[in-house]
């Protein structure tokens, strides 16, 4: 008879200590209840970061399985950050790492290690998310206006900084590098330009045009497009 | 007094410390602060801290990943204990919400991002997992029989139970001659005073889920698979009361459950 209704606990406390490996196949009697110290976890060793990329981008669905393992944390913590916990949170967790994976082969290793991409994933499905809260509020500020009949014509406003985000992550994943990685270590890692030039080993004065070229183009981007988005 | 640099304008709106030159200038020329208001748009924009690299990592509840392997469809998966890695407390669920995870047709499953769980299903799925795991890495796993001549088992599960009824038992999938699967399924359980023990066959994201047929406390039952479940995406193995109220769905309460091994 297994009788053991502490198994389950007991082996939660022990899931930390479980590391990479596959489960345990024993094959043991009924009414034996396998060994509390469960030996150490062969098969198949697991590849690093950058194989797991390369594959992720060659569609192994391990590499997702892995991805999820290594990074979800990281991306349900940015969401969280942004939404507190819950289901946007979660929604957001998702969908970075289904698109990551419909979209894979828009991953390009040589470009960035996989987190790293996972992460500019979840900065768009965060400011989609704001977007879909904006519209939301909006409708419903609208409703309320209409319920007054208020002659009030300017109607709800659209947030112009939710609005830009969207336009300026898609103008930001048009750079190529080392533009690209130059603005996201000063806009998001919030690096001076000697430290990106120490972090990148890019000569000064390299980071300091690269930097003023990407703000012209993000401006011209927010004239451009900008007005016809908030029209 | 010459204007200030385009790349120092560019860092001043980046709110660069800059030489004190640049800083007198900015403060008398009208002309070279609209440039930096003008570069900044795009700044406040996007460096905000909502968008910055991560910080501390939050595990995310097993719905997320659940909710992932839906809509790839990828059978590859990470490893529960992994998975489970935020998990909520059961007792947190209202009881009105455990009543859960109707078996949907595979071809009704989300094909895009944006899968919306209700709450309910959330919490179910974490308690489940969590469950998994423990029969997955601490409980026993029946042998193999070497067969009879009704068929050969292609793999074997022993019960553990999930609460204090104490409910155990062991489960056998045998292949048949003729390429028909059963479920043997022996329960040791006192028979409910009211409703009745359900055999399901889980996967083990715990998403999806079919039931098999009904067995008694005490009594042994050979339940058919339905063909076409593959029973290394489905190797859970659960038993759930019922009550006696006509819902088809699983009650959300599982009194004894294990893992089918090859």
């Amino acid at each position: 008879m297994i009788n053991d209704l502490a198994a389950p606990h007991r082996s939660q406390a022990h899931g930390g200590a479980l590391q990479r490996g596959r489960r345990r196949r024993a094959r043991v009697s009924v009414g034996s209840v396998s060994d509390d110290a469960v030996p150490p976890l062969g098969g198949i060793p697991e590849p690093d970061d950058a194989e797991v990329g390369r594959r992720f981008a060659a569609g192994d669905e391990q590499a997702l399985a892995w991805a999820y393992e290594r990074f979800a944390g990281q991306v349900h913590g940015m969401a969280v950050r942004a939404f507190g916990p819950g289901p946007d949170a979660e929604d957001v967790t998702q969908q970075v790492f289904v698109s990551a994976w419909t979209g894979r082969t828009g991953y390009r290793p040589e470009q960035g290690p996989l987190p790293a991409w996972l992460v500019g994933i979840c900065r768009h499905k965060i400011a989609d998310t704001w977007v879909r809260r904006d519209r939301q509020r909006r409708a419903a500020e609208a409703a309320v206006t209409e319920a007054r009949s208020a002659v009030d014509s300017t109607g709800p406003q659209v947030d112009t900084a939710v609005a830009d985000r969207v336009l300026l992550l898609g103008e930001l994943q048009q750079l190529g590098q080392p533009q690209r990685g130059i603005i996201e270590l000063a806009f998001f890692e919030d690096l001076t330009h000697t430290q990106i030039a120490e972090r990148t080993g890019l000569p000064l004065g390299t980071v300091k045009s690269h930097i003023r070229r990407t703000l012209e183009r993000l401006r011209t981007r927010l004239e451009v497009d900008g007005a016809a988005l908030h029209a | 007094m010459p204007h200030c640099t385009p790349e120092q304008l560019a860092l001043a709106a980046l709110r660069e410390r800059l030489p004190d030159t640049d800083t007198t200038h900015l403060a008398v020329c009208a002309e070279c602060r609209a440039e930096v208001a003008s570069l900044q748009r795009g700044v406040d924009a996007l460096a905000v801290r909502e968008l910055a690299a991560p910080e501390a990592p939050v595990p995310p509840p097993p719905s997320v990943w659940s909710g992932i392997a839906a809509a790839t469809g990828v059978s590859a998966a990470p490893r529960p204990e992994v998975v489970a890695g935020s998990r909520r407390p059961l007792t947190a669920v209202p009881a009105d919400r455990v009543r859960p995870v109707t078996p949907a047709p595979r071809s009704e499953r989300p094909a895009a991002a944006g899968v919306v769980r209700p709450q309910w299903s959330r919490l179910l799925l974490a308690a489940a997992a969590a469950l998994v795991v423990g029969v997955g890495i601490g409980a026993g796993v029946v042998a193999l029989g070497t067969g009879d001549d009704d068929g050969l088992a292609v793999a074997a599960a022993a019960l553990d139970p999930l609460d204090d009824r104490g409910a155990t038992g062991e489960a056998r999938a045998v292949e048949r001659p003729d390429g028909s699967r059963v479920l043997e399924l022996d329960l040791s359980a006192a028979d409910p005073d009211d409703g009745f023990y359900e055999v399901w066959l889980i996967d083990e994201a715990v998403e999806d889920m079919y039931p098999l047929g009904v067995v008694r406390g005490g009594g042994e039952v050979t339940l058919e698979v339905p063909p076409g479940v593959d029973l290394t995406e489905f190797p859970v193995v659960d038993v759930s009361l019922e009550p006696l109220d006509g819902d088809p769905r699983h009650s959300g309460v599982s009194v004894a459950r294990g893992v089918l091994e090859s």
